[in-house]
């Protein structure tokens, strides 16, 4: 990790180019493809057609917040108060069979340095349900599917859909955000009644949808040349949702690759190295009237190889986890109290070993983050909600090198002060 | 101060501290009403006159209404009908009939339709409205507070 950090440093910051993404593009065409094969395949009668347009909904959310941090820069691009993270959505679904579901969202996000707004295609599938009964359900997405990691992996961009302005950095990090975001590929999933609740599964396998975070986050830097998945990535995930869904338990996993194909231009770039991902998530949830506890673990062992001789082969497990509480006093308030931990390398949690490689150049607060969080939560009414978030961090292993390029000048202990409003509909 | 003058003195002490109990859970009670409307006292599920069946389970009528289970036994499409997220009516229907907590169901739709694996309930403004829709929509499945006089919507029995 040393000797990776000081290539990081030896070469200036490369600026953050916007790559055109063929993944978003592959969506578009196979989402086009799956509306032409649907028309072809059952030339509607006109009352069949307004049936069909019947069942189309559309929803979407905007979203805006304020961000200050005591130090260093999280969701911004200058110091001082940040208004960098801006999250817009938009969906269109439609059930032309009832056994087929269509269904595609646009998303764009604006989050300090790290994405610029620029609208993508953040899921585009087609359902099948191929068994559907009381006691058993079981089908089948394709296209490009969000990846059920987690307990919020799946909607972690929309704001209302989990406690906090910022999901717990630890398990879901924004730094890298893309690498476990979607797939383009297929998912299988099946669900039965077992006799103290439900137990579902969901099988997964495709091309990993990454973007340029992806390299700032596992190579340190924007090299020349592309980072590109090496292969498909595989997902699982078996959860049990006890009878009334008061105890949700699961476990799920990704494992993907990533390749980096240098640039023949430049003067000074990696080797054809891959890094190969294992992303685990063990995940508990209880749900009483008033209050909700959650918590998740999440271990990453990584191996960077090939990279050449700058980049020697290493093998790191991060690791982290948190635990929320959340309590209702009244339906549209909830307070939030959030603890997290997470490490870079888990058998150098106070990364004291990392400082001692970097020869002073870095010290050991980039390799852990443990943050306390105390928020509240307003549920205006069906279309508006605020809240507020207060973080004290120590360490800085969650901010994005992208945004704090000089890891000697981060700052260990800093606090974090957030507003955010959230329109729907 | 004679003794008997001290008992009443204690039992005059010990009836001003119930009465500040009683106020207290007066006040706390008042506050929880303020806060929680109490709820309506029964409540019926509705489907639409054509719907085959004459009664469901729990667990069945919850996978309605998490919109885990979209089609009935017969192949038909379940079109669910829904009043606002804090009308007293969905509060008890809910707890009550499906054994669940409002933000779970809203949880559970927002989780579906922002990840594309499901679509969202259709919402309607308040009960009259909802018979309307059960009577006048084939596979729709709503809720009331007792059995609608409508010949065109039949009440089932949860077990």
């Amino acid at each position: 990790m040393g000797v990776r950090y000081l290539i990081a440093t030896c070469k200036p910051r490369a600026p953050a180019r916007r790559r055109a993404l063929p993944a978003h593009q592959r969506a578009r065409g196979l989402s086009a493809a799956l509306l032409a094969a649907l028309l072809t395949l059952h030339p509607l009668s006109s009352k069949a057609a307004e049936s069909v347009w019947t069942s189309l909904q559309l929803h979407g959310f905007a979203a805006q917040a304020a961000i200050g941090t005591s130090d260093n820069r999280w969701f911004a691009r200058y110091d001082g108060v940040s208004f960098d993270f801006t999250e817009v959505g938009l969906n269109a679904s439609l059930r032309p069979r009832p056994w087929l579901l269509l269904a595609g969202q646009v998303l764009a996000r604006r989050a300090g340095e790290m994405y610029d707004g620029t609208p993508a295609i953040d899921f585009a599938l087609a359902d099948v349900s191929l068994l559907s009964s009381p006691r058993q359900r079981a089908g089948l997405r394709l296209g490009r599917i969000k990846n059920p990691l987690g307990i919020y992996n799946e909607t972690r961009d929309v704001p209302f859909t989990h406690p906090g302005i910022f999901l717990p950095q630890v398990v879901y990090f924004d730094k890298v955000r893309n690498l476990v975001l979607s797939t383009d590929g297929a998912m299988f999933y099946g669900e039965t009644d077992a006799g103290l609740g439900t137990l579902s599964l969901n099988l997964q396998g495709g091309r990993a949808v990454i973007d340029t975070n992806v390299e700032w986050a596992y190579l340190g830097a924007d090299f020349p040349g592309n980072l590109e998945p090496d292969g498909n990535s595989w997902l699982a995930g078996i959860w049990f949702n006890s009878r009334l869904e008061r105890l949700r338990l699961g476990v799920s996993g990704v494992s993907t690759a990533l390749r980096f194909d240098p640039s023949r231009h430049a003067g000074f770039t990696l080797g054809p190295g891959t890094t190969d991902i294992l992303y685990l998530i063990l995940s508990a949830q209880y749900s009483a009237e008033t209050w909700t506890l959650t918590s998740e673990y999440a271990r990453e062992p990584l191996r960077w190889k090939g990279f050449g001789p700058y980049f020697p082969e290493l093998r790191i497990t991060g690791e982290g986890y948190y635990v929320q509480g959340t309590w209702r006093p009244h339906p549209a308030i909830e307070l939030l109290l959030d603890y997290q931990e997470g490490f870079a390398d888990r058998t150098d949690r106070n990364g004291r070993a990392y400082a001692v490689a970097s020869k002073g150049l870095s010290t050991a607060s980039p390799r852990f983050s443990r943050i306390f969080s105390a928020g509240i939560r307003w549920d205006i009414n069906q279309h508006w909600m605020v809240r507020a978030e207060y973080q004290h961090h120590q360490g800085a292993f969650i901010l994005s090198s992208r945004e704090n390029p000089d890891p000697g000048q981060l700052v260990e202990h800093w606090d974090l002060f957030a507003v955010q409003a959230v329109f729907r509909f | 101060m004679p003794p008997g003058r001290l008992d009443a003195a204690r039992r005059q002490a010990k009836r001003a501290g119930l009465a500040a109990v009683s106020l207290l859970r007066g006040l706390i009670c008042g506050l929880l009403c303020a806060l929680w409307p109490p709820a309506a006292a029964v409540q019926d599920l509705i489907v639409n006159q054509d719907s085959a069946h004459r009664q469901v389970t729990q667990n069945e009528a919850r996978l309605y209404f998490t919109l885990r289970l979209q089609r009935w036994p017969d192949g038909q499409p379940v079109q669910t009908f829904v009043l606002p997220d804090e009308d007293p009516l969905h509060v008890a229907f809910t707890k009550n009939l499906l054994g669940l907590f409002p933000y779970q169901l809203r949880s559970a739709w927002d989780r579906q339709v922002f990840s594309g694996t499901g679509q969202a309930p259709t919402r309607v403004a308040d009960e009259s409205e909802m018979i309307r829709q059960v009577a006048t929509t084939p596979g729709a499945v709503g809720y009331a507070r007792s059995a609608p006089r409508d010949p065109r919507v039949r009440t089932l029995e949860v077990r």
